[in-house]
This record gives structure tokens, sequence and C-alpha cells, in this order.
């Protein structure tokens, strides 16, 4: 059941862009796939993204594929708040009831979103996480930013998300420097589900780290993604983890999006030339 | 001005005594900025103004601070007790009363009850203070979060926003590591529901005078030019957790060698064996003594 | 009984061709106008050479194949027919698991869960409360002969034979309108494929509609209520499985 003015997507994007330089218009005609470049001969600025638009509903998870300097991370970092936007729109189906512009807010209100509607968990665990500090502080952040001051709960709390991202409990006073790579991924997925946002985006989040390690912080996103009912966006080149996490895909290239499917239909019958190009290169 | 103008115990003069009067140690401009500061600071408890910090006959990180402040709000008027670690008769305390009364013709008294502005480096005095006490705390660091973030830009935006996360996880850290709290001096709090301050110099013992106090208190930072205030009847709340209650300093079963007091903040000092605790509050424990009829 | 009333899918004029940019821009005809409708309670199987456009079909009417023209009515269980060619891909993955179901060879991308785990999953994905899930998943997996030490045991290692079966068991439970089913059973001994096509069979009974793929001929003869014989992108013949299979059986010699 919907509210009368709810959406019924929780994350919406349109039209978003990116331009690192003198925000010219004439950047876009000659960057692109077609130009095989993001970086524009005629004003020397970079066309990071362009353009981009999706939804994603509760529930669902939507995947960003590229190679890198493809815009994928951009697009990401734009809605987190990370970077500013040159152009477009971002609308939280929480915030304002997806009337709100989240990209005018001031970067205090973009900040304050980052508590309990808009989770992010990057590649590189060092930057979601403060490694001088222990695994239940870092939970313990999340926590006393959304007002909670009771000791005894925020532990309490803190131990239930490590356990759930399978972190062995007695290891929670450790400083997070002391551990791998995996587990510190882990340590960021239990921060980032602290106060229970509706929408997490996660940029390559296993890339980097061994092989089974990385089989089992994929299987931990997936299910999670499915208990918690998050909507996600899983920004990733490698199309195993876009295949195991996500039901719909968009593809960019060169700050573009060339392709947009359902992710079983794109990977087994990709349209753009750069698609199947990337496609076949995975497969191989 | 010399060093023995400022300094008369270093070279005496011919007399033996200490010169009376000295030219002002601030002219009426230099006033006049730090008392606006003052005023800013106590229009917004707790936050810390930053003031053009003069250079002052002590050295930086000596109470240059709450000396400026005092220089600013003293009057001819003023009775000025002046102490450090509770004690008016340490060499800093008594060179800073001097300093005061000299260049202003205030008046002196270690009593607070006869005193209008006490001056200190650690303690608040155990005696009740009135609503025309002004309390001038000196103030190494003033920043409470010193200690979890380095960058200026940050701690600004910090204390801005009201985001003070990372001050409760170093509070969150401290418990988890050693089962309490265990700050003690600078201890954190919430004043006015708004700014979080750091209440060096004084004791935890000391920060509960502060919640709805009838007193103004100022916060003096030379080296650090800023100037911070609880105005009185400001709420000031230590930071701690809903479930770990705030505990002051106490050491079961002490009592004071001198005057017998179990209720007031007690040091250890060194005795003819080991050692013993006695009053912080130096003056109060001999007038408590007195009363008593010891000596 | 070709009652377009009770028409779960209804496939008009589809077309499929591949531009493959990798290789010069070739092209691939797969499909070349298929008609085809499946009733509630059917099962048809589809039969041919390979490269006739079996799986083709299939995946063209799940969508992982994205159709050149054509349409793909489907009639769900509540609310008006509609083009599965032409929906958007939210409302495609809406569809997919309550009304159409895909059951295919291949047991993919599963992260390490055990098979119980798996079949219950895929229950709950449907609609069925917790409880009822696990009690259907258990039973189909016995049904299926799949022994109860290895249904905690992550999936991955299982052999292909018992992979299938849990493809099987997670595709069927909770049935959908419309099941697809691409080789289901190709990886089974004997006495396990018994057990597959009896709940094969049984969906049938169960007013399923079932469109598949069977290299089988004898596991098609014994399931199709139709079968439809595809040459070249296109249906060649369908009738009785009887009589298309002699056909068939005709063009092998």
């Amino acid at each position: 059941m919907t509210e009368p003015n709810r959406p019924d997507w929780m994350l919406k994007v349109e039209g978003l862009g990116k331009i690192h330089g003198a925000p010219d218009r004439r950047s876009l005609h000659d960057t692109g796939p077609e130009h095989g470049t993001s970086k524009s001969r005629l004003t020397g600025s970079v066309v990071a993204a362009w353009n981009v638009s999706f939804e994603v509903a509760a529930g669902e998870a939507l995947g960003v594929i590229g190679e890198s300097g493809s815009g994928k991370s951009t697009v990401m970092r734009c809605i987190a708040g990370d970077q500013p936007a040159t152009a477009g729109s971002v609308r939280l189906a929480r915030v304002g009831d997806g009337a709100t512009e989240i990209l005018d807010l001031e970067p205090a209100a973009r900040r304050r979103l980052r508590v309990d509607e808009l989770a992010v968990v990057y590649q590189d665990p060092a930057e979601g996480l403060d490694l001088r500090v222990t695994a239940g502080g870092n939970v313990a952040e999340r926590l006393t930013a959304a007002g909670w001051r009771h000791f005894g709960d925020i532990r309490s709390r803190a131990s239930e998300l490590l356990s759930r991202t399978e972190v062995p409990l007695e290891r929670m006073d450790d400083l997070v420097a002391t551990y791998s790579g995996g587990m510190r991924q882990r340590v960021q997925l239990a921060k980032a589900l602290a106060n229970r946002p509706p929408i997490v985006l996660l940029d390559e989040p296993t890339t980097g780290l061994d092989a089974s390690v990385a089989a089992g912080v994929l299987d931990l996103i997936r299910n999670l993604l499915e208990e918690l009912g998050l909507a996600a966006v899983v920004v990733s080149h490698d199309f195993r983890v876009i295949e195991m996490l996500t039901t719909r895909c968009i593809v960019m290239h060169h700050g573009r999006v060339v392709e947009s499917g359902l992710t079983d239909q794109l990977l087994e019958d990709p349209h753009h030339p750069y698609s199947q190009r990337l496609v076949a290169a995975a497969r191989s | 001005m010399t060093l023995a103008d400022v300094l008369p115990e270093a070279s005496p003069t011919p007399s033996g005594g200490v010169p009376t009067s000295l030219p002002p140690l601030l002219d009426e401009h230099a006033k006049r900025e730090i008392r606006r500061t003052i005023l800013t600071a106590v229009a917004v408890p707790g936050y810390q103004v930053p003031f053009g910090s003069r250079e002052m006959p002590v050295a930086r990180g000596w109470g240059s601070g709450g000396l400026q402040v005092t220089l600013a709000v003293v009057g001819s008027g003023d009775t000025v007790k002046v102490i450090d670690q509770g004690d008016d008769a340490g060499v800093n305390a008594v060179n800073l009363r001097r300093l005061i009364t000299a260049s202003t013709g205030a008046n002196e008294s270690t009593v607070p009850e006869e005193s209008t502005i006490i001056q200190s480096r650690h303690r608040i005095p155990e005696d009740e203070l009135r609503s025309d006490h002004i309390v001038v705390l000196q103030v190494p660091v003033p920043e409470p979060l010193r200690g979890v973030e380095r960058d200026q830009r940050e701690l600004a935006r910090m204390h801005a926003e009201a985001d003070y996360a990372k001050m409760w996880v170093s509070l969150y850290e401290d418990k988890v590591r050693n089962g309490v709290i265990t700050q003690t001096t600078g201890y954190p709090c919430l004043v006015d529901g708004r700014y979080v301050i750091a209440t060096t110099p004084i004791p935890r013992w000391d920060i509960p005078r502060l919640h709805q106090a009838p007193f103004l208190t100022l916060f003096g930072a030379g080296r650090e030019k800023r100037i911070y205030a609880v105005p009185p009847h400001t709420d000031v709340e230590p930071l701690t957790f809903t479930d770990v209650p705030f505990e002051v300093e106490r050491t079961p079963g002490a009592t004071c060698a001198t005057c017998g007091s179990d209720r007031s903040f007690l040091v250890e000092v060194p005795a003819a064996t080991g050692s013993r605790w006695v009053c912080s509050d130096s003056d109060w424990c001999r007038r408590r003594q007195k009363a008593q009829g010891h000596d | 009984m070709n009652d377009l009333m009770n028409a779960v899918v209804d496939i008009r004029d589809l077309h499929k061709t591949f531009v493959l940019h990798t290789i010069d821009g070739r092209s691939i005809e797969a499909l070349r106008g298929v008609d085809l409708t499946v009733h509630g309670g059917e099962h048809v199987a589809l039969a041919g050479s390979s490269g006739a456009g079996k799986s083709s079909l299939l995946k063209c009417v799940y969508r992982t194949y994205l159709p050149t023209a054509g349409s793909v009515l489907l009639t769900p269980r509540v609310g008006a027919a509609v083009d599965l060619v032409a929906s958007s891909d939210a409302e495609l993955a809406g569809l997919r698991g309550r009304e159409v179901g895909y059951v295919s060879q291949f047991l993919r991308a599963e992260p390490r869960r055990g098979a119980f785990d798996i079949v219950t999953r895929a229950g709950v994905f449907r609609g069925m409360p917790r409880d009822e899930a696990r009690d259907a998943a258990a039973d189909a997996l016995r049904r299926l002969n799949l022994d109860e030490s290895l249904w905690d045991v992550h999936a991955t290692v299982l052999s292909g034979g018992e992979k299938q079966r849990v493809n099987l068991a997670a595709g069927t439970i909770s049935p959908p309108r419309l099941l697809l089913l691409d080789e289901p059973v190709s990886a089974l001994d004997p006495a396990n494929r018994e057990a597959a096509l009896a709940l094969i069979a049984d969906l049938t009974l169960q007013g399923v509609a079932v469109l598949s793929v069977f290299h089988d001929l004898d596991a098609m003869s014994r399931l199709a209520t139709r079968v439809v014989l595809m040459r070249d992108g296109r249906i060649a013949h369908q009738g009785a499985p009887a009589h298309v299979l002699e056909l068939l059986e005709g063009v092998a010699r």
C-alpha cells in the first residue's frame, strides 16, 4: 500500500551530469562514446558524466557497469554528496515525499541525509571507516550521529550489526586498522546499515579483495539486500558482481549511458557495440 | 617597563617592597575589543570567540588569556582573588594578583565573599558564589575536540553543525577500553544544549558548580586566542551516556588532615611520612579550621 | 480447446535478430515470425534441431532476449493482459517470479547457500509465508530425491544433476502462471528423471501453462499436451505429441 503522495521509487536520478573544468555546454559536443573520450578538445573540460537517469525501487538493486573512466563512480559520488554535480536532479522518496531537490540542499543538510537516509559503502574501506577507531566505535559513530545516547543500547546494536555482517564479536573492540581487507568491508557494511537507511550505494564493494574473500562479502551483500528490502545502486566493472546482486543495470562509457536493461538481458543479449565488447570480454 | 618592574621579587627595590602602581597593561582600545569579545561569548554560550590576544607580561600558557579577560572587566571598585590550584599563595597566583592590582588599582582578597572577580588556574572556590561574582578561568587548550580532529576548518564545521559524533566516539572508546570514562580535566560539556566546551582547567569536581550557576564564568585562552563563556543560569551538562552517570573524583574515607572536611575537593600532598590529604582550596580550609578553633 | 479466454500467453509474430557488432555487425535471425498460444493446463513442448530457435523463443518470452518485433501478451492472475515486449524493465522484473518463471539448465550466480535455503527463498519470493515455503521446499526436495544431507551444503559444490534438481524445485515451488522450462532434466539419471517428470506433470494438472524445451523425446511425449516443431526460427508444425514426433523421427532418419 502506498500513501497517496509517495512515489513508487526510493531514489530517482534525472539528467545527472558532472563536468570538471568550465561547465561549458560546448564540451558536450565532442565528448562521449562516439568521440571516444570524455575530455573536450574544444574547451579542455572533462565531461565525467552526462544525462544519467534512473529510478530504484525499494527491494531492488540497480547496477552501474563500466570500465574505469566510464563515469560510474562519478555518478555515485554526486548522489552521495561527495562531489557537487554540474546538472540534473536527485530525489529521495523519504525526503519531502520525493519533491525535494537533493542537489540543491546545503552541504550540512546533505551530510545529515548520510546519517539515516542514504548510506555509502566505498571500494576502499578506509574511506568509509576511521581505522584508528574500533569496529564497534565505527558503528557507534553512526548511532551517536543519529542521537543514540545509551551506551548499553549502542553496544548492543553495534554487536547485532557486526554479527550480522559476520565480524567475530570477540574482535569488536579491536582497531579496524588491525583488520584484513575483507573484514574491513564487513565493518563498513555494518556501519552503513546502522541507522536502517532505505538506500545504499555500493562502489566496487569487492574489488581488491581475494577471490574467496570477495565471494563471502558478495554473498553477505546479497543476503542483506534481500532481507532488508533496501534500494541499492551497485557500481562495478565486474559482471559477476552485477549479475549476483542486481536485477536491472545501466552501462556507462565515456561518461554517457549507452544501454540499460534487465541484468540478465544485458548479459545475454547486449545491443550496443560497447556493451557487446564488455560482455564478450567478461565471458572470456 | 622592565623586568624589575614586573617581578619585584627578582630585584628588590631599595625599600624592599613592591611597586604600588604600574601603567595599565591594556589600553582602552584593547579593553574595548576584549569586552566586545566577552559580550559575544556571553550572547552565544559555549561558543569560542576569537580575539586579538595581546602580549602580556606573563608567558603564553601561564594565564595570559585569563589575565586579559580580568583586565578587561575589572574596575578600581573591584576586589580580585587569584588562585592557582586552589591556592592563593602559589607563585603564579601571587604575580598575577600583583599585576592586576598594581595596574588597575583594584583591591585584593583571598576570601571569595569579599571578592567580585575570581581568576583561577584550576579550581572554583568551595564557597557559595553570588550573582555579582565573575569567575575567570585560565584555559591552556580551549578546543574540546582537539583529541579527535586536527583540521581547523573541520573543527569549525563540527561546532557550526553541532556535529559532535567524533567526540561521542571517543567517549565510547574510552568506556570500552577502560570501563569508565576516564577524562579528568577538560571534561567536555554541552552548554545551553548547543556548544560543547572544554572545561579545562577545572576538575570534574567543579563541573556541577557551573550548571545553572548564579555567577558568570569566563574562559580565557591567550595562546590560542579564544574567549568563551557560561552565562548565569545556563545549563552545563557533562557529555556522558544516559546509562553511564557522570562521576566526580572521590577517594573513599579521605578527609582533610587540616580541617577534617570530607566534602571538599582534596589533594594528596607529601607529608613527614608518606602523604596526606588536604583541601585544595587553601583559603576555605584555613577559615574552616579557624572557625573550629584549631590553629 | 483453444479458447482464447484461457490463454495465459499469446505470442504474435515474434521476431528476434541479433546484430553482432563484435563480428563486423553480422546479423543472425533467431526467430522469424512465431505465433503461439499457451493456455492454462497445457504443456507445450518445443522440438527441432539445434539452432531452430527453441531456447531463443523461451528467452524471448522471459525477456532475457529483447525481441526485435512482435508481441508476447501475458494474461496475469489479476489485471489486464500485458505485452512483455513493450513492458518497462521495472514492470517485467515485477512480473517475473509472480507470473512467469524460468528454469534454465544452469544454476547461476547463487551465493553460497544451501539447496533448502534456495528453494525456500524462491517460495518466499513468490509470496509464500516463510513456514509454508520451508515445508514446500522440503517436500519438493524429497520428491526429487535430493538427500537431506545435501540440503545445507553450498549449492555450488553439488553435482550437475543435484543442481538441476534444486533448480527445478526452486522454479516450481508456488508455481507461477506461466513456466518456461529449458532442458530441465538433461543431467538427471533415469531414477531421478522419473521423479522430476512426475513433478512437472503435476504442474499441468494444477493448471500451470508450461512452455518447454526437451531434447529427450520420451520426456516430451509423456509430458506434452502439444508439440511444436520449429525450424529456422519459425514454427513448422504443431499438434498432438504422437503425430509431431512421428514427423520428427521421420526427419531424423
